[in-house]
């Protein structure tokens, strides 16, 4: 039962660590500043470990606390987009081919120039699979913008892949 | 084509390309480290803060010691000169009389 669920700190870390941490690269594309606002959240989230009722309250409030920090993080950097795919290429390139297709590796990295909302919206869509409703419920803005950013920030990726990556031309 | 066919594979590649990644292996350390520090600076807060509010409440207690003795010692003194007032006055008082007595002997 949910009301009897007792939160175990440590636990949590290592079940959503993986999610925190790439929630903020993708928002930041900083890894050391994803790594920062990693553990920032964590250690807000065990300030407010007594307030979670149940493990998917505590991954909700994970992902919204996570998606919150790193648009604070952003907003004080200052971070340009193709800033980000710079420093993506160059810090992490070697590891990028390791964990995914050079095609992936572009496509993420054309998601890193879309605007924030937008890529906050496909974030959470395409890295963890939420609905409509629930990057609402994520992002605390209404429905309806979450559906219109999906849309934009699909269609701009689209553009942005027919005039960048030679295997989309064909569908432009 | 129709458009819908590179949409599809654009947000399969997106998948493809957006699952997550592994977080840095020294992640959860430094973390469990952070709170260790948060807690043992929360302590040390702690025991500041008691030993503030002990401090208080002794300064509280000696403060109020003084004040009472001062107003003690006051009471005692307002006392005692209404005392020496009251024998001024009963002093008068018998002097007058002498001086009536000696006065009515002496028109005798």
């Amino acid at each position: 039962m949910a009301g009897d669920w007792q939160p175990d700190f440590e636990q949590l870390v290592d079940e959503h660590r993986s999610m925190v941490f790439s929630l903020a690269w993708r928002m930041t594309g900083d890894r050391g500043l994803a790594e920062e606002i990693a553990q920032d959240v964590f250690l807000e989230l065990d300030r407010d470990l007594r307030k979670m009722e149940s493990p998917l309250h505590a991954c909700h409030w994970l992902r919204r606390v996570t998606m919150s920090r790193s648009a604070d993080a952003l907003r004080r950097r200052r971070v340009r987009s193709m800033d980000m795919w710079v420093e993506i290429d160059e810090q992490h390139g070697a590891a990028e081919e390791r964990r995914s297709s050079p095609l992936g590796t572009r496509v993420e990295a054309m998601l890193a120039t879309l605007p924030e909302a937008q890529r906050a919206a496909l974030i959470l869509r395409y890295q963890e699979d939420l609905t409509p409703d629930e990057i609402a419920a994520t992002l605390d803005a209404p429905l309806a913008t979450v559906k219109s950013q999906l849309q934009r920030g699909l269609k701009l990726l689209r553009a942005k892949a027919a005039t960048q990556l030679k295997e989309y031309v064909r569908g432009a | 084509m129709d458009d819908l066919e590179p949409m599809e594979e654009l947000e399969r590649d997106l998948r493809t390309a957006m699952r997550r990644q592994p977080a840095p292996p020294g992640l959860k350390r430094v973390v469990m480290e952070r709170r260790w520090q948060a807690r043992a600076g929360q302590r040390r807060r702690m025991v500041w803060f008691e030993r503030l509010a002990a401090s208080l409440v002794l300064a509280g207690v000696a403060g109020g010691a003084v004040l009472w003795r001062n107003i003690a010692e006051r009471r005692q003194g307002e006392e005692a000169k209404q005392q020496v007032f009251i024998a001024l006055r009963i002093t008068n008082r018998a002097l007058e009389q002498m001086r009536l007595q000696l006065q009515e002997r002496d028109s005798h």
